[in-house]
């Protein structure tokens, strides 16, 4: 167990690769949620009996506490690389736990350290998360009207093709001027897409980009480049 | 409610352990902390007032929260916006129907929570500091702002807890957000567009057209608007016995609606974050047997209403697909504000955007009377129009650019 004065709010980007099993349990520990998260448990598995991914996956919330609390750090790396990407976010576990732990929040830890520290398992994680990131890291948007496409979702009927195309002309007749786009869920202003750059340098968001996705951050810089051309010329006028 | 609660575990599991736990050790309240912050100096409070008409109501452990009504920011969803575009519409033409002041405008990002939950490419800092620089920016416009996503209100409500809790964290935020020109702001209530909507039911429902008490709703309660901070959430006695939130269920009784229950309200969507992307076979199964398949065959619903993003999407979007299983439901999925939008008249097509929606939905407004033929042939006209260089109608007046 780790102290209070060796907690962190962020991980170094310029640690990915350290992957010893004992550096990854202190990273979570450490993390400044790790207490607001974890007070013990009662391994009563009322979380894992109202867990969602339990019902469907090899997974369950509360083997996952159990394990970072055991202090097994072996146990909890292998369950960095796949298990606990089962869980889906939803924090009725959170909500239940009688010791008001929440898995789903622990869960959350794990996950950013096993990215931040570039586990293997998370090239593959992220492999179909592109697009997203494409967008959240360039104009602060997750999901644009220009992603809904039937190649992409088959899967959700013969309406998707409606969907995508004319999209232009369809996204005009929305009657708010902001969603009147295709490539942005709602226009966003070039100045505002500049100071999320900042915040992304300075929170290391970035680095870990250019680290764990090198494609994708070149693509990215291309873009941070151009908006900040366009407002720093907007202010020199 | 037509239905009597059903009596299941739930039922143990929400009155003796969600309760008992909260109740024994009620968390601290951050707005009491707040206020001693900003009293030292540390941080600056963004005030509901009397411009913004608060309206009283109860959370969970019996605190009061204030919901402003007028003149708010409107923090939009990227989901919504992008995929249910007749979410965000269906609050603003409300909104002017109702004749209250708002703001829509492009120096927003999202709250980039969907993401982090999916991919953990962020961290804390970086959405505490995209938190209060969107807080910031409402701030500054003297407007004050509405959450539309129940994912950005949950991170946001969480935000501003470990604001408040960590002083570390304050130090850094205002680090970063004085390199961008701006400070360190919170606002005094983290507020949700369903709660806006749950504490004007009454004015809402009073423009209703339609009587709607032969069409079975069921409601699907967001995830992360009720079960993150959970001690944040509107409560009311008279619904649900005050064992469940009360927004959604609230307005649609409101209107007049047949809501009914069934043994599955606790669950999520099955949308995961992640999972919508990369697990689809997890959310399809998920949310066709244990949502859609239930809503129906146990409540016979003619209608699942929703409170966010995410479940909208999930629960319409993956119906279609159940076919190959046999599944025929073809249940219409809608946001509450969406349905009360209909049933005050708004047009089917150009406000409510039902057009974007994949279960068949048209059923549903020929059992309540709502005529969406008429519309849809004036909407086709419109995108003729449209093509033709008409300018488009726009629920407010846009910027000059
Ligand atoms: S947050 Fe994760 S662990 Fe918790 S109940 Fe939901 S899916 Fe299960
Ligand atoms: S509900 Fe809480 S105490 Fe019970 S097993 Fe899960 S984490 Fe442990």
């Amino acid at each position: 167990m780790v102290d209070a004065s060796e907690t962190h709010l962020k991980l170094d980007p310029d640690a990915v690769g350290r992957q010893d099993a004992d550096s990854l349990l202190r990273a979570i520990q450490s993390d400044i949620r790790y207490r607001e998260v974890v007070h013990g448990c009662l391994n009563c598995g009322v979380c894992s009996g109202s867990c969602p991914s339990h019902r469907f996956f090899d997974y369950s919330p509360r083997v996952v506490v159990q394990t970072v609390l055991a202090g097994d750090a072996e146990a909890v790396k292998a369950m960095m690389d796949e298990y606990i990407w089962a869980c889906a976010q939803c924090y009725t576990c959170a909500m239940r736990c009688p010791l008001h732990n929440s898995p789903g929040g622990l869960v959350m830890i794990m996950r950013e350290v096993a990215v931040w520290r570039g586990m293997e398992a998370v090239h593959r994680l992220l492999k179909p998360y592109g697009r997203v990131l494409l967008k959240v890291l360039s104009i602060g948007n997750q999901l644009t009207p220009d992603m809904i496409q039937p190649d992409f979702f088959p899967d959700w009927g013969p309406k998707i093709p409606w969907s995508s195309t004319d999209l232009a002309l369809k996204r005009k007749a929305i009657p708010v001027y902001t969603l009147q786009v295709t490539s942005s869920a709602w226009r966003v202003s070039p100045e505002t897409s500049y100071e999320l750059y900042t915040i992304y340098e300075e929170t290391g968001v970035f680095r870990l980009i250019e680290q764990i996705d090198p494609n994708l951050f070149e693509v990215v810089s291309d873009m941070v480049e151009e908006v900040r051309e366009l407002v720093e010329a907007g202010r020199d006028d | 409610m037509s239905t009597p609660l059903k009596t299941t575990g739930w039922d143990f599991v929400t009155t003796t352990v969600d309760k008992r736990a909260l109740q024994r050790q009620p968390p601290a309240d951050p707005r009491v902390e707040l206020r001693e912050l900003e009293a030292r100096g540390e941080v600056k409070i963004i005030p509901i007032t009397a411009d913004n008409r608060p309206i009283e109501v109860e959370t969970l452990l019996g605190r009061t929260k204030r919901i402003p009504t007028n003149k708010l920011w409107h923090h939009k969803s990227c989901g919504q916006c992008g995929n249910i575009p007749g979410y965000p519409t269906s609050i603003m033409w409300l909104m002017n129907r109702l004749g209250l002041e708002y703001l829509d405008e492009s120096h927003q990002t999202s709250c980039t929570a969907w993401n982090y939950h999916g991919s953990g490419t962020s961290n804390l800092v970086a959405l505490a500091a995209v938190a209060v620089r969107n807080w910031h920016r409402a701030y500054e416009t003297g407007y004050y702002p509405l959450i539309h996503c129940g994912t950005s209100f949950g991170n946001y409500k969480e935000i501003r807890n470990l604001l408040v809790e960590h002083r570390e964290l304050r130090d850094e935020v205002r680090r970063i957000l004085n390199k961008v020109g701006r400070e360190l702001v919170i606002p005094e209530e983290i507020v949700h567009y369903s709660e806006w909507l749950h504490v004007l039911r009454k004015p809402v429902a009073a423009m209703n057209r339609y009587d709607v008490s032969h069409i079975v709703a069921t409601v699907h309660p967001a995830c992360h608007v009720w079960k993150l901070i959970p001690e944040d959430v509107i409560y009311d006695r008279t619904i649900y016995g005050g064992e469940r939130p009360a927004p959604t269920t609230a307005i649609l009784l409101e209107l007049g609606a047949d809501v009914r229950d069934y043994s599955t309200w606790y669950d999520c969507c099955g949308f995961g974050f992640r999972h919508i992307l990369t697990e689809r076979e997890f959310s399809r199964s998920f949310s066709i047997e244990r949502k859609i398949k239930v809503m129906v065959d146990e409540a016979q619903s003619d209608v699942a209403i929703t409170q966010d993003t995410g479940c909208t999407t999930t629960l319409d979007k993956n119906q279609w697909i159940g076919q190959a299983h046999g599944y025929h439901y073809d249940l219409p999925v809608m946001a509450d504000v969406q349905f009360a939008a209909l049933l005050a008249g708004a047009d089917p097509y150009k406000v409510v955007q039902l057009q974007w929606h994949t279960a068949g939905w048209e059923k549903l407004l020929d059992k309540i009377g709502i005529d969406w033929r008429t519309p849809k042939a004036e909407y086709e006209r419109y995108l003729e129009e449209l093509r033709a260089g008409k300018a488009p109608d726009q629920l407010y007046p846009p910027p000059v650019e």
